[in-house]
């Protein structure tokens, strides 16, 4: 046996001339607290008005106010008093006005779909009573309850936030695509700078490749300028012992050497080797092997050391004449 | 970790992401719970309304909770039986009782204090 308190409801019943009717009451309530787009005083009013022909012989304050806190064992306790002493036609009037409060000039909301159907199943009226009754009070069928829990039932109930949402995604969208394309020619640019700079780097390159090899080219001239003039120097000094020798020379063999023309340095290389004047180079080479095998000087190491000393100097002799037109040919 | 699933995302993400939604889900979601909640305790949770995916997500076992009228009656009951006890008899026996123990009480007390003034 429970020692708690009578709770507010059961008091009320208590109170009541007809437990059926306040149970009813509660239940009314129930439904018109789960309707949606309803003041307070709406209710209150929509309540007294439908349940005028009750018994009851209480306040509906004290109800409202239980079914607004959905105290779930007074409303267990109000659907067993109206399982238990609810006729038949009694079931369907309350089932009547279940659905009178629930759908005076709005839609059902979800959760009194729930609700009248569970008043239904309390009331055992069958599913096609229900539709029907709905249907002659309301003029519209009853359809099957929508689900909350899927994206097209607030796609359909509330376009607004999705059109708002689809406008922002658009706007993101944007400013992703102008930052794509920022940084794209901003990348265009860096990549442009980069070859420029190649092209630059290139260029100094050639620049400094040019200079390189103009240096080069000054400096073989002027090594090729230098050889010029050590040659012609030498040719100089040479013509000039030359002179001197062929002088002394004259003084010597005056008569015969009047008449001949003075040869040049390469007649007589070529004499030394044995050649006429006007010999090609392979000739020269020919003659100088020819020459060298002759004069070397090993070949008189068996001789007195005069006759060695002769033979070193007929081959220097010979071997300058072939470095020589070695040189100028 | 993300779901797999896009639609069942999509899903989650258009009624829990925006506060409007959500409330109104939690709120049906409450209302539905309370439902199958008073459907097991009356015995209606296979009622030819209560069929599909809500039936099944929201029906609960049946729980030892007593009918709540015979709760009342019991209620009713104990306090008429006690009620008329009292007014029977056991109400004026029982301030009787009360009175003397008071009564008792003092006279112990007197006592003790006439000793005390006594031995001073």
């Amino acid at each position: 046996m429970s020692m708690a308190r009578f709770s507010p409801f059961e008091l009320v019943l208590l109170n009541s001339r007809s437990q059926v009717d306040t149970a009813t009451l509660l239940l009314l309530a129930w439904v018109l607290v789960n309707r949606q787009h309803v003041s307070e005083g709406q209710r209150r009013r929509r309540l007294a008005q439908v349940t005028a022909q009750f018994r009851h012989g209480h306040e509906l304050g004290p109800v409202m106010s239980i079914a607004h806190n959905q105290d779930l064992q007074a409303i267990q306790l109000a659907a067993e008093i109206l399982r238990k002493e609810c006729s038949q036609e009694r079931s369907l009037s309350v089932l009547h006005q279940s659905i009178t409060v629930a759908t005076d000039d709005g839609d059902l909301s979800l959760a009194n779909h729930y609700i009248l159907r569970f008043l239904a199943d309390l009331l055992n009226v069958t599913p096609t009573t229900l539709s029907t009754l709905f249907y002659e009070l309301t003029g519209r069928p009853l359809t099957s309850p929508e689900d909350p829990s899927r994206h097209a039932y607030w796609q359909r109930h509330n376009p607004d936030y999705f059109n708002q949402k689809a406008r922002e995604a658009a706007a993101k969208q944007q400013a992703r695509d102008e930052a794509a394309q920022q940084a794209d020619e901003k990348n265009q640019q860096r990549k442009q700078k980069k070859q420029r700079k190649q092209q630059e780097k290139q260029r100094q390159q050639e620049e400094a490749q040019a200079r390189q090899a103009h240096a080069r080219q000054e400096r073989e001239r002027q090594r090729q300028r230098d050889d010029q003039s050590r040659r012609e120097q030498a040719q100089r000094e040479q013509a000039r012992q030359d002179r001197s020798r062929y002088e002394r020379a004259q003084g010597e063999r005056r008569q015969w050497q009047r008449t001949a023309p003075p040869p040049d340095r390469t007649t007589r290389a070529l004499a030394v080797l044995g050649l006429p004047p006007g010999a090609s180079r392979s000739d020269v080479r020919l003659a100088y092997r020819r020459m060298a095998q002759l004069h070397h000087p090993d070949r008189f190491f068996t001789e007195s050391e005069h006759q060695v000393a002769l033979a070193s100097a007929r081959f220097q002799r010979i071997k300058n004449a072939y470095d020589y037109l070695m040189q100028t040919y | 970790m993300r779901c797999p699933n896009s639609a069942l995302r999509q899903d989650a993400e258009s009624v829990l992401a925006v506060n409007e939604h959500r409330e109104a889900y939690d709120t049906l979601h409450h209302t539905l719970n309370d439902i199958g909640c008073l459907r097991a305790r009356l015995g209606l949770t296979h009622g030819a309304h209560w069929q599909g995916d809500v039936a099944n997500d929201f029906s609960l076992p049946p729980d030892h909770a007593i009918s709540r009228h015979d709760e009342l009656v019991d209620r009713v009951s104990n306090a008429v039986s006690l009620y008329n006890r009292w007014r029977r008899w056991r109400g004026p026996w029982l301030l009787v009782a009360v009175f003397a123990t008071g009564a008792g009480i003092g006279v112990v007390m007197g006592f003790a204090l006439c000793l005390g003034l006594a031995a001073g």
